[in-house]
């Protein structure tokens, strides 16, 4: 009888103590890991003064002009006081015939620590410079959650791009990619350059489709055809000239039964609208296209026109889409299996800084939201349904003009 | 009676507006005509307008300063950066259809700079372009994107002089009429056919009648100077600003009156940079006193930017000068930056007359272009604009700064601000950006209503 309570206060009597330790070790690890940045820094700028002022005391005082938290101050203060201790300079806060005038400083880049060493009328100075890190972010998600994994980085524009076996192929305006895996992430393993007729437009695009059978792939861009084949991992790139129409919807994609291929006006940067095989109807000039489910079976044929309308093709007719105001030009359809099983993943209108993503349902020629919106990196500049049609795979362009790819899922709530 | 019908006359339009579908943003569009407005010439230098959308340098800068292939796709150095080998793009043709050559970029290059270049000689290898220098060129890349060193066509295929500005940029000339100059588009660009088909560029337009034109739909772009960017928010235009972009520079002869470096001492001390910001300025920019901006070294803050009349009195001491001129380059804002500066002179006991453009200036008044990531590089061009020779600097930020003392030292440039670009656009300009020199990237600016 005595037991159970003795072993509950026990118990919590533990809990407490490994909380608390896990506590003390998390904050003497924070600490630990926020005094090791300032190590290197504090270090050298140290060793700069002490060969500059000598063995002797100092008065030191530290401002900051940067970035740097306040809490973070006596931390770096501390570190400098016991590098520069290290060197027979002994630092103190009261006056005296040498002054140390440390400041925190900063550029567009770097975080600049300046040290001014005052001795009689004479001043010199000391500094270090050293990379500023980016803050990290964090996202609140809500409804359906969308999850984004960033698949390949560079600087290099991506106008579409695809897994196939264990290599990762980027289509480039002037270039196809390839790169293998690797322990150390992608190693670049074979670049084809494409042949040219023409300057390209400003806003070139391009799909790169991989075949059935996972060991190859089609790239269409304007005005050339590539196809590509590996053999036991070596690729061979073929390309041709080629004024023909694009298979921007495959037979298997989401909802697609059977292949859609649009001709691209390859002095610009959209569809004419003429569609093979023709679907009885003058289809408006757009920039993409998708196959959505219909509740009463069959498919219908959602369109982004250049004039920034959504329409939707439905048993031969052209109607109008609303609740699309903030979508972008690009959208895709992801079979995530929540909800109406299908969703439309469109990028966002493009009036903030950063793009996002979002997936609607449509409901009764209204786009409905059914998640919350996916916070990209910059301008999503490509949308694509992957090939398995359970995710998207975006290409992002960001503020700095670098380029990820990423591939977004939808997780049901 | 009356009011409710009116009532559920505009609640039933509400209704119907909302129940519409709205047109989405959407990819750029082509076409259409840009209108933009300025109150300066459109092919002056550094920061002439129509040359950045005619021309193209060997490499350009990206929006944040760092240098990117242009006309040149590859480029090396060895002999420790004596020697460097430019590689050119190939296919490229000026609008003339000219093709891009070695010898064409040679000839260009020549006539841009006959003395005074950051190179010794040039040579033509193959589809290259070598430049060899007495002195190591660590920064010719980043100095080769520099308006200074922008390629036109010099000499035609068949060997005669062009007419007019011939360039392998995204936009040609097609003529200048009553204040207008007309560009279109060149649809061969080696970068893609700009989005607008067309730009009609009103030069020398005074800043009130742009700002007009912008209200009513008659310009879509406008230039907002920096003592009116308060103005221009208050009116709630669209506007996009640009880093510091230009220093606002007293530039102080070293002969003369002024050969005594006392006297150009004297007068750093006695100018009152923060009268220049607050009421000038109308506190757009930043106080400086350091070559260039906080945001590319980080150490601006050592230079003392305070005004000091008392030790700026003890520098002068009794030395007694003649009357000074002080011209200015620019009208509005650095006229009276300029009878302000004058002012304030006149408070140490040098006398100081403004006057209109003049051959041989004691001071000039003008504002010298920051541009790119590269702080080395940045030195170089600022101080070339100025006509000064850029120092050989050792790698390393303490190394920079000491150059930068040294140079201060001499008061031949005197910083004052650091000031920002700014451009106001109208509701049909879609994808505004500014280039890192704070410049329009007209190229890839689409027009909303385009066919």
């Amino acid at each position: 009888m005595r037991l159970i309570p003795t072993f509950i206060i026990n118990a919590s009597c533990r809990a407490f103590v490994i909380s608390a330790a896990v506590a003390l070790l998390s904050f003497v690890a924070s600490r630990a890991q926020t005094s090791s940045l300032w190590d290197q820094p504090a270090s050298s700028l140290s060793d700069q003064i002490a060969a500059i002022l000598g063995p002797g005391q100092a008065k030191l005082t530290i401002r900051n002009l940067s970035t740097i938290p306040t809490d973070q101050i006596p931390v770096i203060r501390k570190q400098l006081e016991q590098n520069l201790k290290a060197h027979g300079v002994l630092t103190s806060g009261a006056e005296s015939a040498n002054a140390i005038r440390v400041t925190l400083s900063e550029s567009a880049h770097d975080r600049v620590w300046v040290a001014e060493i005052v001795e009689g009328n004479e001043t010199q100075v000391a500094m270090v410079h050293f990379p500023l890190n980016a803050p990290a972010r964090s996202q609140a998600q809500e409804g359906m959650v969308l999850r984004k994994e960033t698949i390949f980085a560079g600087s290099d524009p991506v106008l579409s791009a695809s897994l196939i076996q264990n290599s990762f192929v980027a289509l480039e305006p002037e270039q196809i990619v390839i790169y293998s895996r690797t322990e150390n992430g992608w190693h670049e393993q074979k670049r084809v350059s494409l042949i040219q007729k023409r300057p390209l437009p400003r806003d070139p695009r391009g799909i790169l489709i991989p075949n059935a059978s996972g060991s190859g792939f089609e790239a269409w861009f304007a005005g050339a055809r590539c196809t590509g084949t590996s053999t036991s991992g070596d690729w061979a790139v073929h390309c041709d000239s080629s004024d023909d129409p694009w298979p921007i919807l495959q037979a298997g994609d989401a909802n697609a039964s059977a292949t859609l291929s649009a001709f691209y006006n390859s002095a610009r940067n959209y569809f004419t609208g003429v569609v093979t095989p023709s679907l009885g109807v003058n289809l408006p000039a757009f920039y993409s296209v998708a196959f959505i489910p219909r509740p009463v079976g069959g498919a219908a044929l959602l369109i982004a026109g250049i004039d920034g309308k959504v329409q939707m093709l439905d048993t031969g007719t052209l109607k109008n889409v609303s609740g699309t105001r903030d979508w972008g030009s690009d959208f895709a359809v992801i079979r995530s299996g929540c909800g109406a099983g299908t969703q439309i993943m469109a990028s966002g209108s493009g009036e903030a800084a950063s793009d996002s993503l979002r997936a609607y349902e449509i409901l009764s020629l209204e786009a409905v939201p059914a998640s919350a919106a996916l916070s990209m990196a910059g301008s999503v500049t490509a949308l694509w349904s992957a090939p398995d049609g359970k995710s998207v795979i975006a290409v992002v362009q960001s503020p700095t003009n670098q380029y990820e790819v990423d591939r977004v899922t939808a997780l049901c709530n | 009676m009356r009011w409710t019908v009116l009532r559920r006359f505009a609640t039933s339009c509400l209704i119907a507006a909302l129940a519409l579908p709205v047109a989405a943003r959407t990819r750029p569009h082509y076409g259409g005509t840009l209108h933009v407005e300025i109150e300066g010439d459109p092919w002056q230098r550094p920061d002439g307008l129509a040359r950045r959308l005619v021309f193209d340098g060997l490499t350009a800068l990206d929006a944040n300063g760092q240098v990117r292939p242009a006309l040149a796709v590859d480029w090396s150095s060895d002999d420790n950066d004596h020697r460097w080998q430019f590689k050119l793009r190939p296919g490229v043709h000026f609008h003339d259809g000219t093709a891009l050559t070695s010898v064409n970029v040679i000839a260009s290059l020549t006539a841009a700079c006959s003395v005074n270049c950051p190179w010794t000689s040039l040579r033509a290898v193959g589809s290259s372009v070598v430049f060899v220098g007495d002195s190591p060129m660590p920064d010719l890349p980043a100095l080769l994107a520099s308006d200074e060193f922008l390629i036109a066509l010099t000499v035609t295929a068949d060997g005669k002089t062009p007419n007019g500005n011939i360039g392998t940029g995204p936009f040609q000339l097609t003529g200048f009429n009553n204040g207008v100059l007309a560009l279109a588009a060149n649809e061969t660009c080696w970068q893609g056919r700009p989005f607008v088909d067309a730009i009609e560029m009103r030069v020398h337009r005074a800043m009130r009648d742009q700002w007009l034109d912008l209200g009513v739909g008659h310009a879509d772009i406008v230039e907002v100077p920096a003592e009116m960017l308060r103005q221009a928010q208050q009116q709630r235009l669209t506007v996009d600003v640009s880093p510091p972009v230009a220093l606002l520079t007293l530039q102080v002869s070293d002969s003369g009156p002024l050969a005594n470096p006392m006297l150009r001492s004297s007068i750093a001390l006695a100018v009152d940079r923060a009268t220049l910001f607050n009421v000038i300025f109308q506190k757009q920019g930043q106080v400086t006193a350091s070559l260039l901006p906080q945001s590319l070294t980080g150490y601006s803050f050592l230079f003392p930017a305070d005004r000091d009349l008392g030790k700026a009195h003890e520098l002068k001491g009794g030395l007694s000068t003649p009357p000074l001129t002080l011209s200015t380059q620019g009208s509005g804002a650095m006229q009276l930056a300029a009878q302000r500066i004058a002012l304030d002179l006149r408070d140490t006991g040098f006398n100081v007359q403004v006057v209109s453009a003049n051959a041989h200036p004691d001071l000039i008044l003008r504002k010298l272009p920051i541009d790119g990531a590269e702080p080395y590089a940045a030195l170089e061009l600022l101080l070339r604009g100025a006509g000064q020779t850029p120092p050989i600097i050792e790698p390393g930020l303490a190394a920079l700064y000491k150059a930068e003392h040294e140079l201060l030292d001499r008061h031949t440039l005197i910083p004052l601000l650091d000031l920002p670009r700014a451009y106001a656009s109208g509701g049909r300009v879609r994808d505004l950006h500014l280039l890192s020199d704070g410049t329009p990237d007209l190229a890839n600016v689409s027009i909303e209503d385009a066919p």
